[in-house]
């Protein structure tokens, strides 16, 4: 593994739930998770919903304290762990990060450059850029809410490209795409990785998972239950694919109900 | 703080907003189209009413064996009476000779006079009869019926004319001078106030209300879409991944609401002012003109500028704090309903004369505003006054954003699922089973009954006295009751009806017994505080006093005990504790309890009293104790009020008005001890319970 680029470092969510009879309960969402991802990195966060997945990513993207534990960012021989500069440095999408509707790509990312406190010129030369890399050119000026989907994803993933990150935190980005957008994302991800970027991201499917990553973590009830290349998974647990491995450790931990 | 990310901010949310074609209807179209409309409007229907009531022939019977004197008058046809310009109705002073003609109808032909006049075949039915040697005129109309009403006016203005024909004729003939006899003085009124003066103190009552509302209309739909409306459309977390602060993020938005709140006013001010000028002019043609030296309101335009801005920030703060929690476009315009009827009907307070721009007046939000406002047209200027407003203003400002960040810090509100909304308006298959009312529901379930008690129960209580007060509790009783079977709650769980230990009872038993002086100190200071209230505080159920006694204690001691406890330390109070920490859901529902009793000087007795009766309810579990409390301290006053002469006997203090200060020590001090006891007895309880 290369340089690490960002540590979590023993993270805890505690959320409180009202429970009958106005009892207020304690629970862990993630409960002491550590981990690190290196430079040209994918690494893939597998588990049930209701495992902490969202929480863990929300925490790494600066978007939630977390009760305990710390995140960090290298970049060099700096460590970066002020929340604001964090979050100069990751791109983050998930499921609910939609885009304003009434702005236009341009504007979105203009404004957007501006907020990263980028200047004109480099936030035009960017825009050029990414539109290029996207092709973001037909539908780059008109309103996002009249883009199709297919588009408003593109458009999602230029986003997360206009600061230039090095860190980026995917939430289930393909989920519910067709086969194309789901093909572009996962296109995207391969050329950042060889472009040495880090990427952290959680994914229901399988398959792409296994030909995805680096490194593959699953979690369960917000702890880590395995780590490692989906090689070494496939080996230790004697499974053929991903697939079997985590059903494997569906049986192990006792997890029947995945709801 | 970054300027340029707070720039670039206020741009982006301006953008967001004034793309959003309900903001811009509102802002825009409304005051710039609507208003001018309006007015259109309102002139064409005039024009249409005065000129259907041109040439309207009124038909007249009369009977009257008085020699033809009035029938005479009826119809001599002059129109005298309308020279003098201000007497009778002016809808019809037209320039034309006759606006009217009159029929008189043989009153032989006329059967039944009440018939005629219903089917409209004459307009008016007059009969004379000679008695004591006068002529007594009974004049016949339909007042509902328009023409009815309007020959009624002409017949009259003909009767004071006949009248005083008569009259003068009797003094001719008496041989004295009229003019002496019937003006032996002339007096005249002379207004010194100004032109600008009178037209300030027109404009005070109505321009405040329009501003104010003219206000949160612009900045209510702002508010709703920086807040709930990006929640509902999912970009609260895109915005969250970005290096900004959260206080970045709400003094921004904040602004921007703020900003496109005063614009709105303005827009709204400047429509108003363009049809007010016009009106000026059509009127300036028409009467011989009033000047006004526009100048003299400089101060007013000025302050009132410096107030629109004030509580531009007040009310958008304001609105953002109600708006934050709600998920959805929808959910928020539920929310901010309550919020605007309070709003308007505070606003209703330029309107009412006598109300003064007092220290403490100047420190209620909305209507220091229009007080200020108000003053300022009628050139009452007190610096200190305007000073307490304005720093109020955005001290309330203040701490509404503090607040709103606070709900931005919260995770729990920006992630939240939709839970928690008002359960009332879904379908109720599918709702859940069981578990309490969710806190938006009681926030309606509070704002319903209000409403139901203010209008309902005051009506019953005015019409059937003890039986209305009865009605009240009821509604306090089956409203709730309503709401939560319909919610599909679990009623024992909603109600606190649990059993609990014989030491809760025991407890509460001796804390209200210390409760009771504690409480008569309490409101002795306050009549001492404000005099003029002490009837309020005394004389509770003196107007209803008259029923048996029986009657006056069901009503009094037992309905309130059940009724007013399943409310507010019931479904209230189970509620707020299954959201909110213990001690808030307390003293909300404290407060709560005392502002139903209406009254500045019993809000903070009567508010202690649910604080005390919520905190044994909490402790015990249950909500027997707090039903059995309420009723010993209701039942002691009622047998206070009902037998005054024995009781005065013993506890004099009862029926003071003032007491020295070492009673008022003493009282307090023997309170303190049973409360104390009490207490000590309720905690041992608690801890069994726990």
């Amino acid at each position: 593994m290369s340089e690490c680029r960002i540590m979590a470092d023993n993270l805890v969510k505690t959320f409180t739930r009202n429970e009958k009879k106005s009892k207020k309960v304690d629970i862990n969402a993630v409960d002491g998770i550590s981990l690190t991802v290196g430079e040209s990195e994918i690494v893939g966060i597998l588990g049930a919903n209701g495992a902490g997945k969202t929480t863990l990513l929300r925490m790494m993207a600066k978007l939630m304290k977390p009760t305990d534990g710390m995140v960090s960012i290298r970049l060099g021989d700096k460590e970066i762990t002020d929340d604001i500069e964090v979050k100069r440095h990751i791109g983050y999408l998930s499921n609910n990060t939609k885009l304003y509707g009434r702005f236009s790509t341009a504007e979105l990312l203009r404004m957007l450059g501006t907020l990263y406190g980028m200047e004109k010129e480099a936030v035009d030369k960017k825009i050029e850029e990414i539109s290029d890399i996207l092709s973001l050119g037909d539908f780059i000026d008109n309103r996002i809410e009249k883009l199709s989907t297919g588009q408003t994803q593109r458009a999602s993933i230029a986003r997360c490209l206009i600061h230039d990150p090095q860190v980026y935190i995917f939430d289930e980005p393909t989920l519910g795409l067709d086969i194309l957008s789901s093909a572009a994302i996962i296109d995207f991800m391969k050329k950042e990785r060889e472009a040495g970027k880090t990427i952290l991201y959680s994914t229901h499917y399988m398959e792409e998972a296994e030909f995805m990553c680096d490194r593959i973590v699953t979690i369960h009830q917000g702890k880590i239950i395995s780590e490692g290349t989906p090689e070494e998974l496939k080996k230790e647990l004697g499974k053929e694919n991903l697939r079997d491995v985590f059903a494997e450790l569906i049986v192990r931990e006792g997890i029947t109900d995945e709801h | 703080m970054n300027t340029k990310i707070i720039k670039t901010l206020i741009k982006k949310e301006m953008l967001d907003v004034l793309r959003d074609k309900k903001t811009v209807v509102m802002m825009l179209v409304v005051p710039i189209i609507l208003y001018p409309l309006i007015f259109i409007g309102v002139m064409q229907l005039m024009v249409v009413i005065t000129s259907s009531m041109e040439k309207q022939d009124y038909r007249i019977a009369i009977e009257a064996d008085d020699g033809g004197g009035f029938l005479h008058k009826l119809t001599e046809n002059d129109d005298r009476w309308r020279d003098k310009g201000d007497t009778g109705d002016s809808a019809d002073t037209t320039d034309e000779e006759d606006s009217y003609t009159i029929t008189i109808v043989d009153a032989e032909s006329i059967d039944d006079y009440e018939a005629a006049l219903e089917a409209e075949e004459i307009d008016v039915y007059i009969r004379g009869e000679m008695q004591d040697g006068k002529f007594n005129y009974d004049v016949y109309y339909i007042s509902s019926v328009t023409n009815s009403s309007y020959a009624m006016n002409i017949v009259m203005d003909k009767f004071d004319e006949y009248k005083e024909e008569l009259t003068q004729a009797k003094i001719k003939d008496a041989g004295l001078s009229i003019h002496e006899i019937l003006e032996p003085v002339i007096y005249e009124e002379k207004d010194t106030a100004s032109n600008e003066q009178s037209l300030g103190s027109i404009m005070g009552s109505v321009l405040p209300f329009m501003l104010i509302i003219s206000l949160l209309m612009g900045t209510m739909y702002p508010a709703i879409d920086t807040t709930a409306g990006e929640r509902e459309r999912g970009t609260l977390e895109t915005i969250l991944t970005l290096p900004v602060t959260n206080r970045q993020l709400i003094v921004s938005k904040f602004l921007t609401v703020a900003i496109i709140g005063m614009i709105s006013a303005l827009l709204n001010i400047v429509s108003m002012g363009g049809i007010a000028i016009y009106m000026y002019k059509i009127m300036d043609m028409q009467t011989d003109g009033m000047s006004f030296d526009m100048a003299k309101f400089y101060p007013a335009i000025l302050v009132g500028m410096l107030a629109i801005f004030a509580f531009s920030l007040f009310i958008s703060a304001i609105t953002m704090c109600v708006t934050s929690f709600a998920k959805s476009y929808k959910e928020a315009n539920n929310y901010i309903t309550p919020l605007m009827l309070v709003v308007m009907f505070t606003g209703y307070i330029g309107f009412i004369p006598n109300i003064e721009l007092t220290q403490t007046m100047a420190m209620i939000p909305v209507a220091n505003i229009c007080l200020l406002i108000k003053n300022m047209l009628v050139f009452k200027i007190d610096y200190m006054a305007i000073a307490v407003v304005f720093i109020s203003n955005i001290a309330y400002a203040v701490f509404a954003i503090l607040f709103l960040s606070k709900i931005y810090d919260s995770e729990a509100i920006l992630f939240s699922d939709t839970k928690g909304g008002l359960q009332l308006f879904e379908k109720r298959e599918n709702l859940k089973k069981g578990g309490v009312p969710t806190v938006s529901d009681v926030c309606f379930l509070v704002a319903l009954t209000t409403v139901l008690v203010l209008y309902g129960g005051s009506m019953l209580q005015l019409k059937f006295g003890l039986g209305g007060v009865f009605g009240t509790q009821m509604i306090l009783l089956l409203v709730p009751l309503a709401i939560v079977l319909y919610t599909k709650k679990d009623v024992l769980e909603t109600y606190g009806f649990h059993k609990t230990k014989i030491t809760g009872f025991l407890g509460g038993f001796f804390i209200i017994l210390g409760f009771y002086p504690i409480n008569i100190v309490l409101s002795l200071i306050m009549i001492s505080l404000f005099p003029q209230s002490a009837d309020n505080v005394i004389n509770t159920f003196s107007s209803i006093m008259n029923g048996n006694i029986v009657g006056v204690f069901f009503v009094i001691a037992v309905a309130p005990a059940i009724c007013e406890e399943m409310m507010f330390r019931g479904v209230i109070f189970n509620s707020l504790k299954a959201r909110y920490r213990i001690p808030v859901a307390i003293a909300a529902v404290a407060a709560l309890f005392g502002a139903y009793h209406m009254s500045m000087v019993k809000f903070i007795p009567t508010g202690l009293l649910g604080l005390v009766l919520c905190y044994v309810a909490y402790e015990t579990g249950s909500i027997y104790p707090s039903m059995m409390m309420h009723f010993i301290n209701n039942a002691i006053s009622v047998i206070v009020s009902c037998y005054p002469e024995q009781i005065e006997k013993v506890f004099p203090i009862l029926y003071a008005e003032t007491a020295s200060v070492s009673d008022m020590l003493l009282l307090t001090g023997a309170g303190l001890i049973l409360v104390g006891i009490g207490w000590l007895i309720l905690r041992r309880n608690h801890a069994d319970y726990k």
